[in-house]
């Protein structure tokens, strides 16, 4: 049995419906994100999970316990949020003390538990500061701290790293990764960068206008995009319009070349048309590459980017990208040149809208 | 640039006589009670005169009282207002400004209407009632002031998520509003209760007309009756206003209101 379910979760503001039918089970230990877009829900389902909203209709349950009824200050649900929230009239020991101060844990217990979590976050020589004398990556550690004192059954993770630098970004999320991992808690993580959410989940719930697209690990969703949605929204693709020639034979035709598709099209009819999408990094224009399928175009333009080149070709009027590491013995295409593009057929994909 | 350096300087140089010249004037004259020679003869008659060592207790009392139950009033509805019902925040503005366009002698002749001792809430029927029923007019009357100084400290701290951060750590609303939320505000207070401890030490009309021994009709009797002790009274409100104010700052630097980098 699950240790967070979501079931058949709805919620609306008013006439506007902005989850439909949620149904997801999370595993304890597990660290799932929930990734998309502005606006398509991700944020409301976290907040339902906290207690912050109520769901419309549609159940919660954390440990077999239905949490519908529970307001947040009696759910044991850790937050971290985007804009840190840490309370400014109180220093970095007493922000982290506070939850451990509400369950009225002893003086002694508070102080330990303290201090073994600035350890674990590394800033332990800051106890005494405040919040506004802090840069905010170790505000966030602070928040993340805080919210993991109480030993809470959940961990939520709101954009935490949306106000930070790059450099900081990645640094604290692999620290985040890595303490989960060290405190083996649950834990659901909201963000709109697929970089992020690809490199820290277990699993990744790709959401769209209120559903969840597709759930699967990031291997899944990154190689196997379940929706055409996924498909634009989690990498960069390259869509390409194709007529069907033969169903049985899976052969379409892109432009005026054929090609034989390794997924099934039986289902389609001949004259059919079909979208398919290929990864940039899929394809080679190397001479004697492998692949069992090729396409011919013309290079419209060829950036260097020093251990990657990204060329831009013409197929059949449709402009693709493709990234090719730097062979310093091979030059590369050059603007009008006809090349050919090789992959193999298993890396291209059938988009469903 | 030299000449603009000595302009603004005789501007600073106006501004400060404007104000210098006529406290000095009064502090001087205070002092000319004894005939030929100054003395502090006006300040030691103020300060033995028991009426005025009553009303000025009086005003004091009734002070701290309107600045605590003004700040009980108004801190949980400003944020109750920025966390609940943002929508309300024109009327509430409204409301909170209606003292500002109501005369004193209006609110208190209405208040004598309504809560007189023949009345269904007969305030003025005793002393305590009168007494409560002042300290009522005194927090109507300095809301304009402790609301916006109040919601302008809440302005600079996120509200919403601070509760949210509180409450996800298990805190009770009473824990978040006093632990969380109140000392974050606490600049605000200080700023409302400086300006309503310095209308409640002035306030003539209400406590004339609901008869309460108050420092202003004190002060008002004292200035028609006599000519030195009224300086010396207005000097000694204005260095206790000084001394309020001091007590403010000082005050306002053992309090954290730097808010927290978004």
């Amino acid at each position: 049995m699950s240790f967070l379910a979501l079931s058949n979760i709805q919620k609306s503001f008013g006439s506007n419906r902005v989850v439909h039918n949620f149904d997801m089970e999370i595993e304890k230990g597990e660290f799932v994100s929930f990734l998309g877009p502005s606006g398509c829900g991700k944020t409301t389902v976290l907040r339902m999970i906290a207690g912050f909203e109520n769901p419309s209709a549609g159940t919660i349950t954390i440990a077999g316990r239905n949490q519908n009824d529970l307001k947040p200050n009696q759910r044991n649900i850790g937050m971290v949020f985007q804009a840190y929230a840490l309370f400014p009239n109180m220093n970095v020991f007493d922000n982290v003390a506070f939850g451990l101060k509400i369950a009225g844990l002893a003086k002694a217990e508070i102080q330990t538990r303290v201090m073994e979590m600035l350890k674990l976050i590394k800033l332990g020589h800051l106890a005494e500061r405040y919040p506004y004398q802090m840069s905010g990556g170790q505000q966030q550690r602070v928040a993340l701290a805080r919210a993991l004192a109480p030993k809470p059954q959940v961990l939520l993770l709101d954009e935490p790293l949306s106000a930070l630098d790059a450099k900081i970004r990645v640094s604290l999320r692999e620290e985040i990764r890595l303490i989960q991992q060290t405190l083996g808690i649950t834990t659901v993580f909201v963000t709109h960068d697929q970089e992020e959410a690809l490199s820290i989940s277990d699993r990744i719930v790709v959401m769209n206008a209120g559903r969840a697209d597709q759930i699967g690990t990031p291997f899944e969703i990154y190689n196997r995009p379940a929706t055409r949605f996924v498909a634009s929204f989690v990498g960069t693709l390259n869509v390409l319009a194709a007529t069907v020639v033969d169903p049985a034979a899976g052969t379409v035709t892109i432009g005026d070349q054929t090609i034989t598709l390794r997924e099934s099209i039986a289902t389609m009819a001949k004259g059919d048309h079909l979208h398919l999408a290929l990864r940039p990094e899929a394809g080679s224009l190397a001479e004697g590459a492998r692949g069992d399928t090729a396409l011919v175009g013309a290079v419209t333009s060829s950036h260097f980017l020093g251990s990657v080149i990204r060329t831009r070709l013409d197929v059949a009027g449709t402009v693709i990208s493709f990234d090719t590491f730097n062979d310093p013995n091979t030059k590369p295409p050059a603007v009008g040149d006809h090349v050919t593009l090789r992959f193999a057929a298993n890396d291209l994909l059938i988009i469903r809208d | 640039m030299k000449t603009n350096k000595i302009l603004a300087w005789f501007v600073v140089a106006f501004g400060a006589t404007y104000f210098i010249v006529p406290l000095l004037a009064t502090f001087e004259f205070s002092l000319r009670m004894r005939r030929g020679e100054y003395s502090f003869d006006a300040y030691a008659t103020v300060f033995s005169d028991v009426s005025f060592r009553e009303s000025f207790s009086y005003s004091i009392a009734m002070a701290i009282a309107t600045i605590a139950f003004g700040t009980l009033l108004v801190v949980p509805t400003a944020y109750w207002v920025r966390l609940r019902l943002p929508q309300m925040r024109p009327v509430v503005e409204f409301i909170t400004l209606m003292p500002l366009v109501i005369p004193a002698i209006v609110l208190v002749f209405g208040y004598l209407r309504l809560y007189n001792s023949s009345s269904m809430i007969p305030f003025t029927g005793t002393t305590r009632g009168t007494d409560l029923l002042f300290l009522f007019a005194l927090m109507t009357l300095s809301l304009p002031y402790t609301y916006r100084s109040i919601d302008a400290s809440m302005r600079a701290i996120d509200v919403a998520t601070l509760t949210e951060a509180a409450q996800s750590l298990g805190a009770s609303w009473t824990t978040i509003l006093f632990k969380c939320i109140f000392p974050n505000v606490i600049s605000g207070v200080l700023s409302g209760a400086f300006i309503t401890f310095a209308i409640v030490i002035g306030e003539f009309t209400i406590p004339s007309l609901l008869n309460r021994p108050a420092f202003g009709p004190y002060l008002q009797l004292i200035g028609a009756n006599r000519a030195y002790e009224p300086p010396a009274l207005a000097m000694i409100a204005f260095a206790m206003t000084w001394l309020s104010m001091g007590a403010i700052q000082l005050l306002s630097r053992f309090t954290i209101s730097a808010p927290a980098k978004p």
